[in-house]
């Protein structure tokens, strides 16, 4: 009983907020029940049967937050988690307010909560999770993150959360560094590609640190192979082999760390078919790879978001794409952190675009990228770039930040964004 | 002859994509006709023979000892370029470990390299935003600045009057440092690519340097027009009109 005034004046704010946007979400209701009951988000996920699980790092973590929450729920498990974008205090409060009845509790065996590294150090104080998955440390926006030690601490301060596990991933010596700070009654499980699956990316992994030693075949859960859209884990001598949502190793990393965190999770009733089962039946992550129909052509989209999935996501791009739109927004304050990575790969871009559009040529003309057209205005870049006949090789591809994609999406009418 | 550009302790010190500079004189170098190559040297075996130019990039706090540490073993290379007059461009926490030292907000004193006039001190706060200077000798220059130290001592010789940003800070309006051909600047990022005035600037040294001559090559042309449309961006959200920059 002693929130139910506060979850009142939250769903009347919420009732407020939407009358004024419809259909919009909003972080204001979290906040107005942060102010009058503070303690409400620290209780309610300190709150659920089977505990938290918190998974956090700087690249991948909707990805793999996604990806457990198919596995668990594949096993039965009635779970709560939260909206990728609702990875703050204030939005973590209202996202369990949508789920929460008039006494503010939430249904679930267990909640599964991205966290962003940041803003988690903060939300987790004073809350005790059962588990807590790390995918990797690498500089995030610059302006928010200058270093990465910075991003290793605040990740330490969350792990420090976890009473039963943390879930490493061993080829990031800062976290391996981190795991060995653990108090001993916190199990450390981890996840790590083969010797073969390093050597097959031809810029590494994209971690700060990439740790020196692969992870032993026994001494956790091994990526041995990636091959297109499969990955082949070796589940301490049992091969498992998964789909994985779009080409590219870092959707290996991902899943198995979704894999090895459900492990630790589900313990007794962890079954390896099961997980398998549901990692495969995850659609194309959206934004990254993603395939659609607009205008009655195929599509592929791609997003960047930091340099490492820049990287990554260009590389996987098939050389010779003749069609290339490429947009950078108004999100990404300082491009100067793309820089390190290597577009050449792109050969030629169609259109570059956003309101970043100058910078962005600036940098693939650097990388040896020949650029037909630069448009800042992306609405008649699309168009354009939709307009054009069929590419020569390969399907359109538009490459776009956070900001230019929720753009691009809006511009052609495609719904789904979360 | 073959452009030697040397990019210092690249795997340390290049938080922000300031070793990119080192690429960007490179492929200057060769839109220009001439031929020219980066050599990463984390220690002094890595040295090339010939050095024409030498880029040192900003890094983390927590590695200004390790990178202080590498660089003692090129001190008196570092001495030699800076007197011979070989261009240097040291961005953030590299060019403060080539000052007379570094004093942290933890109370940490770091012995610079003595190559740069001035000293790092703290500054309440880290700075992070848009920086953009007029230089007696490139215009205006714009680019980035993030850094929790401003830098005293540097006012015989800046690198420019700062017109929106902090620069130096300690309300010294100045930004940089330049001793002969050796620069020292909180712009992270690629500052040469946008600032192509800039780099020409030391490709021409470089260039005249090693008996060859140096014009910018029709792709620069260019490509220099996108820079100027993102310097212009720039010069817009700072308030300040192109021609008065």
């Amino acid at each position: 009983m002693r929130y139910a005034p506060a979850i009142l004046v939250g769903r009347l704010t919420r009732f407020a907020a939407r009358l004024r946007k419809p259909g919009g979400g909003s972080a204001v209701p979290g906040l107005v029940v942060n102010r009058i009951a503070p303690n409400y988000l620290k209780r309610t996920l300190s709150g659920f049967p089977q505990g938290l699980v918190v998974v956090s790092g700087s690249a991948g973590k909707s990805t793999t937050t996604k990806m457990l929450v198919a596995i668990l729920r594949e096993h039965g498990v009635d779970v709560f988690t939260n909206p990728s974008t609702a990875n703050i205090s204030q939005g973590l409060t209202s996202a369990l307010l949508e789920q929460a009845d008039w006494r503010g509790r939430v249904p679930g065996d267990v909640a599964v909560l991205e966290m962003d590294e940041g803003h988690g150090a903060l939300v987790m104080q004073g809350v005790d999770a059962r588990v807590v998955a790390l995918t990797n440390v690498m500089v995030d926006q610059i302006d928010r993150f200058h270093d990465s030690e910075m991003v290793a601490g605040m990740l330490g301060r969350i792990a420090a959360r976890a009473g039963e596990a943390v879930i490493v991933n061993a080829d990031d010596a800062y976290l391996e560094r981190l795991a060995a700070k653990l108090r001993s009654d916190v199990a450390v499980h981890r996840f790590g590609v083969s010797q073969a699956v390093l050597d097959s990316a031809p810029r590494g992994l994209g971690y700060t640190e990439t740790a020196g030693r692969r992870l032993a075949a026994g001494g956790g859960l091994v990526i041995d192979a990636v091959e297109g859209r499969e990955v082949v884990l070796d589940d301490r001598g049992s091969e498992v082999r998964a789909g994985i949502p779009a080409r590219g190793i870092h959707y290996a990393v991902d899943a198995a760390c979704a894999y090895e965190t459900a492990r630790a999770v589900l313990g007794e009733r962890f079954s390896r078919e099961t997980a398998a089962m549901a990692l495969s039946a995850i659609p194309a992550v959206f934004g990254r790879g993603e395939r659609v129909t607009v205008r009655g052509q195929e599509v592929e989209f791609v997003l960047v978001q930091n340099p490492a999935s820049y990287q990554l996501n260009v590389d996987s791009i098939e050389p010779g794409t003749s069609d290339i739109l490429f947009a950078i927004g108004s999100d990404v304050r300082d491009p100067s952190y793309f820089w390190p990575a290597d577009a050449a790969s792109l050969g030629r871009v169609k259109i570059v675009s956003g309101s970043k559009s100058a910078e962005a040529a600036l940098m693939l003309a650097y990388d040896g990228v020949e650029i037909d057209r630069v448009e800042p205005e992306l609405g008649v870049a699309l168009d354009d770039f939709l307009a054009a006949p069929a590419p020569e090789r390969g399907v359109k591809t538009i490459v776009f930040s956070a900001d230019s994609m929720r753009r691009t999406r809006a511009h052609l009418g495609l719904t789904g964004t979360e | 002859m073959t452009l030697t550009i040397v990019s210092l302790l690249p795997t340390l010190q290049n938080t922000n994509g300031d070793a990119q500079n080192a690429a960007v004189l490179a492929r200057r170098a060769r839109w220009a006709g001439l031929e020219a190559e980066v050599v990463a040297v984390d220690d002094r075996a890595a040295l090339p023979e010939r050095v024409d130019a030498v880029v040192l990039g900003s890094g983390s706090d927590a590695s200004l000892e390790t990178s202080r540490e590498a660089l003692l073993g090129l001190h008196d290379e570092l001495r030699r370029w800076g007197t011979e007059g070989v261009p240097v461009l040291a961005v953030g926490t590299g060019w403060e470990l080539l000052s007379w030292g570094i004093e942290t907000a933890g109370g940490r004193s770091i012995e610079g390299l003595g190559i740069l006039p001035g000293r790092a001190v703290p500054r309440d706060g880290r700075v992070t935003g848009d920086l953009v200077v007029k230089s007696p000798l490139f215009g205006a220059v714009v680019g980035f600045e993030n850094h929790a130290r401003d830098y005293v001592g540097a006012e015989g010789s800046p690198l420019g009057r700062v017109r929106s940003g902090e620069g130096n800070g300690r309300d010294s309006g100045q930004e940089g440092v330049v001793m002969g051909a050796v620069f020292g600047t909180h712009l992270h990022g690629p500052v040469l690519a946008k600032n192509p005035a800039f780099a020409d600037h030391l490709l021409g040294i470089m260039a005249e340097r090693a008996g060859l001559a140096y014009a910018p090559g029709e792709r620069a042309g260019e490509v220099d027009g996108y820079a100027a449309a993102a310097r212009a961006a720039q010069l817009r959200a700072a308030g300040i009109e192109a021609s008065t920059a």
